[in-house]
């Protein structure tokens, strides 16, 4: 029997790694299930949303603030690149087939990547902690990062405010419609295009928000993209692709396998959660709690 | 008769055409190496470090009246691709040599091509002794680089040395993390048989979340840990171990082998570095030790506009001059003739006198080891002192 303090902490750390994967996923699948497009790119939303922390604090120089700034200056770059991707390019691409649309967003990975490369070169770049949260502190014997703790409560944050949103605001409401029958809404006098582009710029900011929050607990590298975007599918895959619960479900099962899967098969933790997937596709095809498709 | 003379004088000269145009052809080689994704971190300045001798060679006439072509192409750090690009350098380009890849997944899926085609194939990065084991080893492949047995033991001496007995590891779950942990825990057994591996992790290749793993290693309580975390991977994981207060929990009993204590990476960390951890590198910028590396040093943060130039460009460099030496050893640039020159080798490197064994083809390339500090000299940590290990007595 494992000493409860650990296993304590080995929840918590499954747990910071759910929410912090939720914040990628929600947007990822924000995007499809309004525009019903699979943005491929989106990893590379969040690569590029780590980077553009890292230059911002390069700019600003270290203080007491300025990562804070950074971030969210990142993220809202991202958002406007979100916006630009679909106004100019996205946008001839809805109602096609699936194929195109993969293919296109697959060309978008490669062209991005690259042009990360040749803007910021292939030597890993690193983002230190925000200075009022270097400490941790330690509960039930285990010790807790303060900012494995602000990502812990910022994923719940996150998913209660688009909650509230999306149930109890018109243009939550609207962007419920969106998702069911766009030309249905379009008659009644919405904007259906801008709203397409606000709910793109949206997810692309809780992308581009998550790359910029865990620039200062990882390396940020090129590939980090394609890293992100096969976690975030396996989330979406088993919570339920365009369902919000169903996204949160999933990045809360993910974390909690991986993390005591490597406690019972030290060697196949990362194969417990594709052969959950693996199961969940089966089984449902649709995701825990998503809806199957017409 | 004068018209015979004529004819032989034609005939001469009609034969000797072919034989001129040879010698200005350039000799090809191909360089298959990881230029995109976290592995580019590498593959990239050893891709320069070759170039560079290259450019320095040619400019001084090249080798044997010609010049050297460096085709370097991008593996992605797979083998498969690895394959395909070293296929291609053979068949399309007609390379005369090969000199590359990075991984341990590359090395050996490369070494077979090179085999199959008669092409002599030095690896300049690659560490699995795989690659050179008596059932793998061909008259074609050669070694540049460290070994995981040479690498693990090396630092199995040093953590011999530190007062403490509980050890845990931390690896990645493929050839390199496997072999390099498993020379380290054999060797350290013998050499200190009252050591004791208390817990050992293995997070897949490239992972992003070493929480649940440094939880579950810091749950036995040990009192060091060896780590083979290598590259970009190191900076993620010493992050999330730092915050987790684990490098203070071993007071600093802590060696990162797969180059954890390279410039660079100290560099990108700044003052996130947990400096006080012990950690090793291919080369340093400040070594310096002897006048031959402070030239190559000077030169290269030329070439590289860099003051502070990458610590594995040297590999590149070695691959190259050990395939040059041999060409001029062997006064040809056959295939069989150059691998015959490579047996026995030695060459004066940057980093000293290495020699290429007979028996089983491996460089006696050691590394720098170093427990990290602060220097005023330089933003970021260095290994103070970086003492270069040379593995010859524990090779086998």
């Amino acid at each position: 029997m494992p000493d409860p303090s650990f296993v304590f902490a080995q929840s918590l750390s499954g747990l910071t790694a759910a929410m912090f994967l939720f914040l990628i996923a929600s947007g990822l699948s924000l995007i499809f299930g309004v525009l019903r497009v699979l943005n491929f790119a989106h990893g590379t939303f969040y690569m590029l949303g780590a980077y553009s922390a890292y230059q911002l604090v390069q700019w600003l120089g270290p203080g007491p603030g300025r990562f804070w700034i950074a971030a969210l200056g990142a993220a809202l770059a991202i958002a406007v690149l979100g916006g630009l991707v679909e106004r100019l390019l996205f946008r001839h691409l809805y109602g096609k087939e699936e194929l195109y649309q993969l293919l296109f967003t697959y060309a978008l990975v490669l062209i991005l990547s690259d042009v990360a490369k040749i803007v910021w070169g292939t030597q890993q770049k690193s983002v230190s902690r925000p200075p009022e949260l270097t400490g941790s502190l330690s509960l039930f014997g285990a010790i807790v990062p303060h900012y494995n703790l602000l990502i812990l409560l910022l994923g719940p944050s996150i998913a209660l405010a688009f909650w509230f949103v999306l149930q109890k605001t018109r243009a939550g409401r609207v962007i419920r419609a969106a998702a069911l029958d766009r030309e249905t809404l379009g008659a009644l006098g919405v904007n259906v295009d801008r709203l397409y582009t606000l709910v793109f710029m949206l997810g692309s900011f809780l992308g581009g928000l998550g790359g910029a929050l865990i620039a200062p607990m990882r390396a940020t590298v090129p590939g980090m993209d394609t890293e992100i975007i096969v976690e975030a599918f396996v989330v979406v895959v088993i919570g339920g692709l365009g369902s919000f619960w169903g996204t949160f479900l999933g990045a809360l099962i993910y974390g909690q396998v991986l993390s005591f899967g490597i406690l019972f098969f030290p060697r196949f933790s990362i194969f417990a959660v594709f052969a959950l997937m693996a199961a969940v596709l089966i089984v449902r095809p649709w995701g825990l709690l998503g809806r199957p498709l017409q | 008769m004068r018209r015979r003379t004529m004819l032989v004088a034609l005939l001469t000269v009609v034969l000797l055409v072919p034989l001129a145009a040879e010698a200005q052809k350039p000799i090809k080689v191909g360089m298959p190496m990881p230029l995109s994704g976290p592995p580019a971190l590498f593959g990239d300045p050893a891709a320069k470090g070759a170039q560079m001798f290259v450019e320095e060679l040619n400019a001084k006439g090249g080798v044997l009246g010609r010049k050297i072509e460096l085709l370097v192409r991008d593996s992605k750090a797979d083998a498969n691709e690895a394959v395909r690009v070293a296929r291609e350098l053979i068949l399309k380009d007609n390379v005369d040599f090969l000199v590359g890849t990075l991984t341990s997944a590359e090395g050996p899926a490369v070494s077979v091509v090179a085999k199959e085609n008669k092409i002599v194939f030095i690896a300049p990065i690659p560490k699995t002794d795989q690659l050179t084991a008596a059932d793998k080893l061909h008259p074609y492949v050669f070694r540049v680089a460290a070994t995981t047995t040479m690498e693990g033991r090396s630092a199995a001496e040093i953590v011999a040395k530190w007062p403490v007995t509980r050890i845990a590891t931390m690896s990645f779950d493929y050839a390199y993390g496997q072999d390099v942990t498993k020379a380290f825990v054999e060797h350290l057994k013998k050499i200190k048989p009252g050591a004791q591996v208390v817990d050992q992790q293995w997070p897949k290749l490239g992972e992003q979340d070493y929480n649940p793993f440094i939880n579950a290693q810091m749950a036995k309580k040990p009192e060091a840990i060896f780590s083979s975390i290598w590259g970009g991977f190191f900076v993620t994981y010493s992050k999330q171990a730092k915050a987790l207060g684990v490098f203070d929990a071993i007071k600093y009993n802590f060696i990162g082998v797969g180059e954890a204590a390279t410039p660079e990476t100290t560099k990108s960390m700044g003052p996130d570095y947990p400096v006080g951890i012990w950690g090793n590198s291919y080369d340093a910028f400040y070594w310096g030790e002897t006048a031959a590396h402070r030239d190559y040093v000077a030169r290269l943060s030329k070439y590289l506009k860099d003051e502070y130039p990458s610590s594995w460009a040297i590999q590149g460099y070695i691959g190259m001059q050990f395939l040059v030496e041999a060409i001029k050893k062997a006064n040809s640039t056959d295939s069989d003739k150059v691998a015959h020159a490579l047996l026995g080798l030695a060459v004066e490197t940057p980093v000293g006198r290495l020699t290429i064994r007979e028996k089983d083809h491996q460089a006696n390339r050691g590394q720098l080891y170093g427990k990290t500090a602060r220097d005023p000299k330089y933003p970021f940590a260095i290994m103070k002192p970086a003492v270069y290990v040379d593995p010859s007595p524990f090779m086998d």
